[in-house]
C-alpha cells in the first residue's frame, strides 16, 4: 500500500521549547498506525503540526505527494485530513444527525443561491446529505440518537459520532486522538470494531493515539513510539513490545 | 408551506387595527428584521457585536438619502438599503479574516458602530447632521404609501420574503456551519469549512436583514436622525434577542412582537427606558436565558429550531 | 512647544483613562469577565459625587471617599449576586448580564438628572504651573498626582505582598488556587469591587473638570478598550501606557487636525491596532479562542 501520508524530519518549537524533534513518519491507506508514548511526549503537538494548527520549524508533510505543511487548517481538511479532538469536537448544541451533516458540508453541491431560493438541486443536495448522514448512523446502529443533542448523550456515543462526522466524506487520512478515554470496556470493544472497519473497509489511513495498551494491541498494524519529541521506535505490536529502548521509556508507567 | 400559514393570517390584522395598532403592527414588522438580523450574529453564530444599531441606520439613511436626495420612490431604496447594511456589516467583520476574534472583535464592532453614528452626526448636507433627513412621501408601484394599512402589506411581504430567505440558508449547510463555529470554532475548521468567511458571511448576511429594517423604519417613522441609532436604542435589540431566544428564528419574531410596544410606554419618564429593559435582560439571565422560544419548544416540539431539511 | 503643551493637557486625560483600563484589565485578569458595564461604574462614580457635592453640600474629599467606598459595595454584589449565578452558561450570558446591569445605571442617572449636561462647581483649586513658556493647569497636576498614587500603590499591591502573590496564584488557575485553599469566590467578589472602586475612583477625578452626563460611560467604556488594546490587552502596564498615549494622541489630532476627530480618535485607534498589530505594545496573545 502507498503511504498516503509523509512526515519527513518535522520539528516544532514552543516558545524555545523543542516540542518535536526531526520526527518522520507515514500512514499508508487501510492500515492503522497507533502513537504511544508518556505525556507530553509530542503526539498531540504531531497532530496539531499534521492539521495545520501548529506551524513547523523544520521539514515537511505531504498528503499524496502534495505539501500541507504552513497551509491554513481548513484548507487541510479540504485535501482530505480528518480528525477528533481530545477534549471533544463535537457541536454540543446541535443533534447526531446535524453533527454528521456539518461533516458533510464540503460534500453537499449546494451554493449559496441556490440555498437562499430554495431550487430544486439544492434541496436534492441538502436531502441526499440527510440520507446518507442517517445510513451512517443505520450503519452504526445508532440512529435513535439522530435527533438528541450530542451535549446529553453519553461520552462513548459522542465518540462515535464524532469519529463517524469525521468519516462521512471518505476522507484518505484520519487523526483519532485518545478516542478510548474514559470508555467502558464493552464500548471500548465497539471502538476497536469500529477502527478496524475504517480502515479495513473504506481503505482510510488510520492514525492513532492512544494510551490504552491493550487497544493499542488490538488494533493497531503498526506502532510507533515517542518520548520527548523524538520517535524511538517503530514496528508491528508483538516487537514493540518486547523492544528494550521502550521498556525503558516506560518505567514507571502503566 | 406551513411557514406561510402566519403571513396569509395576518393579512386579516387591518380588518381589526385601528391606525395607530396598525402602526404598532407594522413597527413590530420593522423589529422582526431587526432582530433576525441580530440574531445571527449574536445568536447563530455566538458572536457578541455592538454594531446593530449601526446596521439599522446605515440602511435607514441610505433609503432617506435616496428618497430625499434622490426622489427614489420606496420600492427602488429596499436593496439598496440591504446592501449599504450588508457593506457595513462586512467591514465590521473584515477583521476576522484575519483571525480576530471574540471580544476584540466585539470591541471591533463597537468602534464601527459609533464611528458610524459620528458619521451621521457630522454629515451635514448628506445626512442633515443632528437634525437629520425627513423622508417624503412614497409609493410602491403606484400605490402610495401613505396609509398604515398600505404600508403593511408592503411590509408584510417584504418580511415574509427575507425571512423565508434567512430560514432557507439557516437550515442548510451554511447555516450549519454558522452555528458550528459558535459551538467550537477548532472542530469546524477540521471539517474544511472556512471559518473566517464565514464569520463575515453571519455579519455580511445579518447587515443585509437589519439594513432593510431600516428602510422600512425610515419611511414608518418619516424622519432619521442619529440619536435613533445610538447605544441606547441598542439595549432594545439585545432584550429582543435574548427575550425570544438565542439562534432560533421563531425567538426572534416572539421577541420583537413581545417588546415593540413597550418603549411608547417610558417616553413621558427619562431613564425609564433604560432600566426597564436592562432589568430584562438581567431577569432574563437568570431565570429564562434561552428565551420564549425555549418555552414554545418545550410544549411543541415540532417547533424546535433545526438546521437542516429533510423533504 | 505647541505641541508640547498640547501632550501635557492630554497628559491628564490620559492618566484617567489609565485608571479606567486598569481597573477594567484587572475584572478581566482576575475573573476572565471582560466587564462591558464598566464605563457605567465609572459614570456611576462621579455621579455620586455630584450628588453629594451639589444636592447635600458635602464637601469633594468626603464625597470622594463614599462614591468609591460604595462603588466598591456595588462591585461586590454585582459579582456575587448576578455574575456568579449564571457561572455555568455561555460566555456571552456574562457580557449580556454587564451590558444589562450598565443600562440600569446609565437610566438611574438619565432620571435623576435628566439630558441636561451637568457641570461640577470648582471644586479644586490649585493655581495653574507655569515652567517656561508651558502652561500646566494645577488641577490637572493634582489628579495626575492622585493618579501616579494609586497606580504605584496598585502595582506594589499586585508584585510585592502577599495579596498580591495570592492575586497572581488566581489570575493563573483558578482551579490551582481552589485547590491550595484560596476562597475563589470571595476573591472573585473582591476583585469585581475593587475594579469598580478604581473606576470610581477615575470617574471621581474626571468630575471637576468634565461635563457630566448618563453616557459618560459608555465613553470611558471605549477610551479604556482602546487603552487596553492598545498596550496590549490583558497586560497591565499596557493598559496604562495605552491610556495616557490615547489622552496624548487626542489632544494631538485635536489641535494639528480638527476638534471633531477628538470623539473619534478612541474608535480610530482601536480599529487601526486590531488592523495592524493586534497584539498592541506589551500583549502576546492575539485571536482569543472562546
Amino acid at each position: 500500500m502507498r503511504a498516503r501520508l509523509e512526515l519527513e524530519q518535522v520539528s516544532v518549537q514552543f516558545a524555545g521549547l523543542r516540542a518535536l524533534s526531526d520526527v518522520s513518519l507515514s500512514a499508508r491507506g487501510g492500515e492503522v498506525k497507533a502513537l504511544i508514548g508518556p505525556n507530553g511526549a509530542g503526539k498531540t503537538t504531531l497532530f496539531n503540526a499534521i492539521s495545520g494548527y501548529v506551524p513547523l520549524a523544520r521539514g515537511a508533510i505531504r498528503l499524496d505527494g502534495e505539501p500541507i505543511h504552513g497551509i491554513t487548517p481548513h484548507e487541510i481538511a479540504a485535501r482530505g485530513v480528518r480528525r477528533t479532538f481530545q477534549n471533544g469536537g463535537l457541536f454540543g448544541e446541535l443533534t447526531a444527525l446535524e453533527n454528521i451533516l456539518a461533516g458533510l458540508h464540503a460534500r453537499i453541491d449546494a451554493g449559496f443561491a441556490g440555498i437562499l431560493f430554495g431550487t430544486r438541486s439544492a434541496r436534492a443536495a441538502e436531502r441526499a446529505a440527510v440520507i446518507r448522514a442517517r445510513a451512517l448512523l443505520e450503519l452504526l446502529g445508532a440512529s435513535h440518537l439522530a435527533e438528541r443533542q450530542v451535549k446529553l448523550l453519553s461520552g462513548g456515543q459522542q465518540r462515535i459520532v464524532e469519529i463517524v462526522r469525521a468519516v462521512a466524506c471518505d476522507p484518505p487520512l484520519l487523526l483519532l486522538d485518545e478516542p478510548a478515554v474514559g470508555l467502558a470496556p464493552p464500548v471500548r470493544a465497539q471502538l476497536v470494531e469500529l477502527i478496524r472497519r475504517l480502515a479495513g473497509e473504506m481503505g482510510i489511513a488510520v492514525l492513532l493515539i492512544e494510551h490504552a495498551v491493550d487497544l493499542v494491541m488490538a488494533v493497531a498494524d503498526v506502532v510507533a513510539v515517542f518520548n520527548g519529541g523524538v520517535k524511538i521506535a517503530e514496528g508491528p505490536p508483538s516487537a514493540i513490545r518486547a523492544d528494550p529502548v521502550v521498556l525503558e521509556a516506560y518505567l514507571g508507567h502503566a | 408551506m406551513k411557514f406561510y400559514l402566519v403571513p396569509i393570517l395576518a393579512t386579516a390584522i387591518p380588518l381589526f387595527a385601528n391606525a395607530y395598532i396598525q402602526f404598532m403592527v407594522n413597527l413590530m414588522l420593522v423589529y422582526v428584521l431587526v432582530t433576525v438580523g441580530f440574531n445571527l450574529v449574536l445568536g447563530n453564530l455566538g458572536q457578541l457585536a455592538f454594531a446593530n444599531t449601526a446596521l439599522f441606520g446605515i440602511g435607514a439613511y441610505a433609503a432617506a438619502m435616496l428618497m430625499a436626495h434622490a426622489g427614489w420612490p420606496f420600492w427602488a431604496v429596499i436593496v439598496p438599503a440591504g446592501l449599504a447594511g450588508a457593506a457595513a456589516g462586512f467591514l465590521a467583520s473584515v477583521s476576522a479574516l484575519r483571525g480576530i476574534r471574540v471580544y476584540y472583535l466585539a470591541i471591533i464592532t463597537l468602534a464601527f458602530g459609533e464611528l458610524l453614528r459620528w458619521l451621521y452626526i457630522h454629515g451635514e448636507r448628506a445626512t442633515g447632521g443632528t437634525d437629520g433627513l425627513a423622508v417624503p412621501q412614497s409609493s410602491f408601484f403606484g400605490v402610495a404609501l401613505d396609509s398604515e394599512t398600505a404600508r403593511f402589506y408592503v411590509f408584510l411581504v417584504i418580511v415574509t420574503l427575507v425571512v423565508k430567505g434567512i430560514s432557507n440558508l439557516m437550515h442548510s449547510r451554511i447555516g450549519r456551519a454558522i452555528v458550528a463555529i459558535r459551538d467550537n470554532e477548532l472542530a469546524t475548521a477540521s471539517l474544511a469549512i472556512p471559518t473566517g468567511r464565514t464569520i463575515v458571511l453571519a455579519f455580511v448576511l445579518s447587515g443585509f436583514v437589519v439594513g432593510v429594517g431600516g428602510a422600512m423604519f425610515a419611511l414608518l417613522i418619516g424622519r432619521v436622525i442619529p440619536e435613533s441609532f445610538g447605544l441606547i436604542e441598542l439595549i432594545l435589540h439585545f432584550a429582543m434577542v435574548l427575550v425570544g431566544g438565542f439562534g432560533s428564528l421563531l425567538g426572534s419574531v416572539l421577541g420583537a412582537v413581545a417588546l415593540t410596544a413597550l418603549p411608547e410606554y417610558f417616553r413621558g419618564f427619562p431613564g425609564l427606558y433604560e432600566m426597564f429593559f436592562g432589568a430584562l435582560v438581567i431577569v432574563f439571565l437568570l431565570v429564562q436565558p434561552r428565551g420564549l422560544s425555549a418555552l414554545v419548544a418545550h410544549w411543541w416540539p415540532a417547533l424546535r429550531d433545526r438546521y437542516y431539511r429533510e423533504g | 512647544m505647541f505641541a508640547l503643551q498640547l501632550a501635557l493637557s492630554g497628559f491628564a486625560q490620559g492618566a484617567i483613562y489609565a485608571l479606567v483600563a486598569l481597573s477594567l484589565c484587572l475584572v478581566y485578569r482576575s475573573t476572565t469577565v471582560v466587564n462591558f458595564g464598566h464605563g457605567d461604574l465609572v459614570m456611576a462614580g462621579a455621579f455620586v459625587v455630584y450628588l453629594m457635592v451639589v444636592l447635600a453640600g458635602a464637601p469633594f474629599l468626603i464625597s470622594a471617599f463614599l462614591a468609591i467606598v460604595l462603588l466598591f459595595a456595588l462591585g461586590v454584589l454585582i459579582e456575587l449576586g448576578l455574575i456568579e449565578r449564571i457561572k455555568a452558561g455561555p460566555h456571552i450570558g456574562f457580557a449580556l448580564m454587564c451590558i444589562g446591569f450598565g443600562y440600569v445605571l446609565r437610566g438611574i442617572a438619565r432620571a435623576g438628572w435628566g439630558r441636561e449636561v451637568l457641570p461640577m462647581p470648582r471644586v479644586l483649586d490649585f493655581p495653574p504651573l507655569l515652567v517656561g513658556e508651558l502652561v500646566v493647569a494645577g488641577d490637572s497636576l493634582a489628579i495626575c498626582a492622585t493618579i501616579a498614587v494609586l497606580l504605584v500603590a496598585f502595582f506594589v499591591l499586585f508584585y510585592r505582598t502577599r495579596t498580591g502573590r495570592v492575586m497572581q496564584a488566581v489570575c493563573q488557575s483558578e482551579r490551582g488556587a481552589g485547590l491550595v485553599g484560596i476562597n475563589v469566590r470571595a476573591f472573585h467578589g473582591v476583585m469585581w469591587g475593587t475594579g469598580a472602586a478604581l473606576g470610581a475612583a477615575g470617574g471621581v477625578l474626571i468630575a471637576p473638570i468634565t461635563l457630566l452626563h448618563p453616557g459618560l460611560g459608555a465613553t470611558f467604556l471605549i477610551k479604556g478598550f482602546a487603552a487596553m488594546t492598545l498596550g496590549g490587552f490583558g497586560s497591565f502596564g499596557g493598559a496604562v501606557a495605552g491610556g495616557l498615549i490615547l489622552g496624548v494622541a487626542e489632544q494631538l489630532v485635536g489641535g494639528y487636525l480638527s476638534t471633531k476627530l477628538i470623539d473619534i480618535t478612541a474608535y480610530l485607534v482601536i480599529i487601526l491596532v486590531l488592523a495592524l498589530r493586534p497584539s498592541g505594545l506589551f500583549g502576546t496573545t492575539v485571536a482569543e479562542r472562546a
